[in-house]
């Protein structure tokens, strides 16, 4: 039939002729669109993430394709559906599409040359099947969004609300006319054995509302019936169509653009690496980041590919305990400041000719109208939004770049932090303790500094709280009984050890940091050593990961897989036994889980004292919940809330565990403090994983 | 205005204070020297008035090449130029030879305010400012915690702490010296352009000679004051912990605090 098709119908003319015009016009403003928002993109600074490729190809694989972080959580799989769903459907509606312009068009034209027309049906059951599981999902994501009302759906935005609400029904009601469209088409048959005529089961669905609408057809009155059925169908699922491709960078669908690419140039540096700056430029006259367009273009890319998931603030220790940080909400409102000020300055309009609201657009600042300090400081750095983000967004770094900006150029900050500071300055600890009692922890132990051996096996760094802060300072003197009774040749730098940087760098204060990563890669120089020992996750993380910035280079182990070591090469002394019944939980510290995948040694260390029975928290592994103290928050006052260890405090009494075994000097005080605030000090013990091996030595 | 701002560099407040073995000092080996945290109170103090009112900051300090450390401290929190006593014919003053030597650098400077610690947390005399502001012939107000410059410059209402947390409050007509204590004002952390900029500021150098005194009227020749001897406290020793019944207890704790602590 298809040398009969009238003018009005879908691929007669002049029909298609207005196909064509409607669709270029689409197409046309589609990508003016995109190319717009590549300018605004290209405002940013540069960066190279164009190294590895095949990596980042793969990454895309198995991350856009496999959406392997989305189906993380059992919601995900509803994005799973709807995304291939939405790749079939495309499938689809492109044919129908060629088909609008050049009538008798099916893929069996392209298929059957290659000799490959026998894929043609199974294709066909393909999209008819999945979109049938997409209007499911579709049902499920009403649910959930209207009814459960999930944590991470929580926006501040109305407007981001309504978008939400009408792709998800521009969606379904695209998805009902295409099955409309596709049981007409059956009812008209006009392409005979090629889609379901004789063989329904291969678009069952369509087939059943080829039935509803009437079909089979027995008359050529039916057959005109079903012609314009056909044609009304085919025009609103074209047009939501098309109209659906010029919403798409207006809405959050923004990330149907910026994820692929985002998840492709995701950044493959270790986790704990913030990117230096260069301090010796003596031209600069501003830090950090202060404005949207001084971030580099990837870092602007985050925003075009945010999804508004929440699956971050779902997960953000901050969020949780009623802060006002969302990390959701910052790359949100950033996304939203950019579009708006990247329109003004890709449109290079003299200032005179800017309207109004373009002059208000161009003074919202940064860090104040768009992020608030308050939320800038609530981060604990913990990267529990960049561990459960699909897309790779990398929140953390651009939190650390305008409390860069805050702290380096404008010199404003929780007043709490300055003590901290000039106490590393100082007398290179965050406490305000002289340095020279650096070393007073180990007095009366047997203990080395390298000024005395000159070299050593192991340099075993001690960190500032273990060498300053009481109860830490039973951890270093528990490695330090470990150490000897394994027979390892080790020593410390003693006052020469300065604090690691990590507090500061995470504060904002780059140079504070740099001028003290400076000093101890100094000082190391000096000493041969094979490897660096570590018991605080901070000082491990930054040596490891942030030192090769300064020219140190060194094989750092933490003290969770040292002991592991030890005990592999059956030189750990373990303990009789673990206090109490002998039920024991594991609080994965941030900078030695998420940001070092080290989840496991400590574990393996755990279970392998007589006796001892692991019970787990509700979030452990790469969902642990931060213990408050990471990002310098360990140093600042928190007023706002709940209380962030109090909270993790309450998931370890729940554990039944009566003993909360961390690995983390900072993770210990807060933990303390917590089980203080919920009256069970008496009855469960928090310590170093260290502390309960070397409890009979 | 011109403003002037006294400041002393001394030993970091965490510092651990060994006497030498002549008990004439201090060991210096390994100290950490920051700026007096007092005169802090008065650099700050010293920038308000300035981004009040325009005018310069001048930092005055006398003290070994170190201090230079401390001046540009506080030229990177924002003062414009230091002017630096250094010179070993120094070493060794007391408040009196002190205060001559900071007089004679600052009687060629214009001045509206001079400002500066209420005492240098070392030595701990707080008696400089005093003989420095007789010395150059202005008043002085002590232990100030807030200050109040007039539109025209010419004098300055200042609160001082008395006794029982009462305030006195003084008008004072300018210039005069100004002792600041904790409380004044929050000081400001330097910003990294502050730090960078500080790199390039003016410090003049003033050594003996240029100071128009003799070697006999600064440091240890100039002071009227001769320190005979240091020492430290003796240690405090750990507590004693009692144990037993109540009744026997206090027998013991009695007695320990007649014959060992003669308390009673």
């Amino acid at each position: 039939m298809t040398e009969h098709v009238p003018g009005w119908f879908p691929g007669g003319t002049p029909t298609n002729i207005l196909t064509a015009v409607l669709f270029l016009g689409a197409v046309g403003i589609f990508a003016y669109v995109a190319y717009r928002l590549v300018k605004i993109l290209l405002l940013g600074a540069p960066e190279d993430r164009f190294d590895r490729i095949g990596d980042r190809i793969k990454g895309v694989l198995v991350f856009v394709f496999g959406q392997r972080r989305v189906i993380r959580e059992p919601s995900g799989w509803g994005h799973f559906v709807i995304f291939w769903g939405f790749l079939f459907i495309t499938v689809g509606t492109v044919e129908g599409f060629v088909r609008g312009v050049w009538p008798g068009f099916t893929y069996r034209t392209i298929l059957d040359p290659l000799h490959l027309g026998f894929l043609y049906l199974p294709l066909n059951l393909a999209i008819d099947l999945i979109s049938f599981g997409v209007l499911i999902a579709l049902c499920i994501g009403f649910y959930r969004r209207y009814v459960v009302k999930p944590l991470r759906l929580e926006s501040d935005d109305p407007h981001a609300k309504v978008d939400a609400t009408i792709i998800m029904c521009l969606i379904f009601v695209l998805i009902i006319f295409m099955f409309l469209e596709r049981g007409a088409d059956i009812n008209i048959g006009r392409y005979e054995g090629s889609l379901a005529i004789g063989s329904p089961a291969w678009a069952p669905i369509s087939a059943l509302v080829a039935g509803l609408l009437g079909g089979p057809i027995a008359s050529d009155v039916q057959l005109g019936q079903q012609m314009v059925f056909y044609s009304i169908f085919w025009w609103i699922h074209n047009l939501i169509i098309l109209g659906f491709l010029i919403y798409i960078p207006f809405s959050k669908h923004l990330h149907l653009l910026g994820a692929i690419p985002n998840v492709f140039f995701r950044s493959f540096k270790p986790r704990g690496e913030l990117p230096t700056m260069d301090l010796e430029d003596e031209t600069v006259e501003s830090y950090g980041i202060s404005k949207i367009e001084e971030y580099t273009w990837k870092q602007l890319l985050d925003e075009f590919a945010c999804t508004e998931c929440g699956r971050c603030q779902e997960n953000c220790p901050a969020f949780l305990t009623d802060k006002k940080l969302s990390p959701s909400r910052v790359i949100h409102h950033m996304k939203l400041h950019l579009k708006e000020k990247g329109r003004i300055l890709i449109g290079g309009k003299p200032e005179d000719a800017l309207s109004d609201e373009e002059k208000a657009a161009l003074e919202t600042q940064l860090i104040g109208d768009v992020v608030t300090e308050e939320e800038i400081w609530d981060c604990t750095t913990c990267a529990a939004c960049m561990e459960n983000c699909p897309v790779f967004i990398e929140h953390v770094p651009k939190i650390v770049d305008l409390r860069r900006y805050l702290v380096l150029t404008e010199s404003r900050f929780p007043s709490e932090a300055q003590g901290v500071f000039r106490n590393m300055e100082t007398n290179y600890n965050p406490w305000s303790m002289g340095y020279a009692s650096r070393a007073d922890w180990a007095k009366d132990l047997d203990v080395k500094t390298f000024a005395e051996a000159g070299e050593a096996d192991i340099l075993y760094w001690v960190g500032c709280a273990g060498s300053f802060d009481d109860r830490a300072k039973q951890i270093s003197q528990a490695m330090v009984k470990i150490l000897n009774a394994a027979g390892v040749n080790f020593a410390i730098l003693g006052t020469e050890e300065m604090c690691c940087g990590d507090s500061a760098r995470r504060m904002g204060n780059e140079y504070l940091a740099q001028t003290l990563i400076q000093g101890n890669v100094e000082v190391m120089a000096n000493y041969k050593f094979k490897r660096i020992l570590v018991t605080c996750p901070h000082g491990y993380n930054t040596l490891k990961n942030e030192y090769p910035q300064f020219g140190g280079s060194y094989e750092v182990v933490h003290h969770t897989e040292f002991l592991l070591e030890l005990l592999r090469a059956g030189k750990l002394p373990l303990p009789k036994g673990l206090n109490g019944n002998g039920v024991v939980t594991y609080h994965d510290s941030c900078y030695l889980g998420r940001y070092n995948e080290i989840y496991d040694p400590p574990r393996e260390l755990l279970a392998a004292i007589p006796g001892a029975k692991l019970a787990e928290m509700d979030r452990i592994r790469h969902k642990s919940f931060c213990c408050g103290a990471g990002g310098g928050r360990m140093w600042l006052e928190e007023t706002v809330g709940e209380r962030i260890n109090e909270k993790r405090s309450e998931s370890a009494i729940q554990s039944g565990a009566k003993t909360v075994g961390v690995a983390c000097p900072f993770c210990l005080t807060m933990f303390e403090d917590g089980m203080k605030a919920k009256g069970e000090e008496e009855n469960i013990r928090v310590a170093d994983i260290a502390e309960l091996i070397a409890a009979d030595l | 205005m011109d403003i002037l701002v006294c400041m002393k560099q001394v030993p970091d407040t965490e510092t651990k204070i060994v006497i030498n073995p002549e008990g004439t000092g201090i060991v210096t080996d390994g100290i950490k020297y920051v700026m007096n945290p007092y005169d802090e109170f008065a650099v700050e103090e010293a920038l308000k008035i300035k981004e009040k009112m325009g005018g310069t900051v001048t930092i005055v300090s006398m003290g070994p090449q170190r201090a230079t450390e401390a001046i540009r401290t506080a030229l990177a929190m924002g003062a414009d130029k230091g002017v630096h006593l250094c010179d070993d014919a120094f070493e060794g003053a007391d408040s009196y030879s002190t205060a001559k030597a900071l007089a004679a650098a600052i009687k060629p400077l214009s001045y509206d305010i001079i400002l500066g610690g209420k005492q240098a947390v070392d030595h701990d005399n707080a008696q400089v400012y005093a003989a420095l502001a007789e010395l150059l012939d202005i008043s002085h107000v002590s232990i100030v915690t807030q200050l109040d410059v007039a539109e025209d410059g010419k004098s300055a209402v200042a609160q001082r702490e008395v006794e029982g947390g009462a305030r006195e409050v003084i008008e004072v007509s300018l210039p005069a010296f100004i002792a600041c204590q904790k409380g004044l004002n929050e000081p400001r952390y330097a910003s990294l352009p502050g730090i960078m900029k500080a790199k390039k500021k003016p410090i003049d150098v003033i050594d003996l000679a240029k100071s128009g005194l003799s070697a006999d009227e600064v440091g240890e020749k100039g002071a009227k004051l001769k320190i005979r001897k240091f020492f430290l406290p003796p240690e405090r020793e750990a507590g004693k912990i009692l144990e037993g019944e109540p009744e026997e207890l206090a027998t013991q704790l009695v007695k320990l605090l007649r014959e060992e602590a003669k308390a009673i």
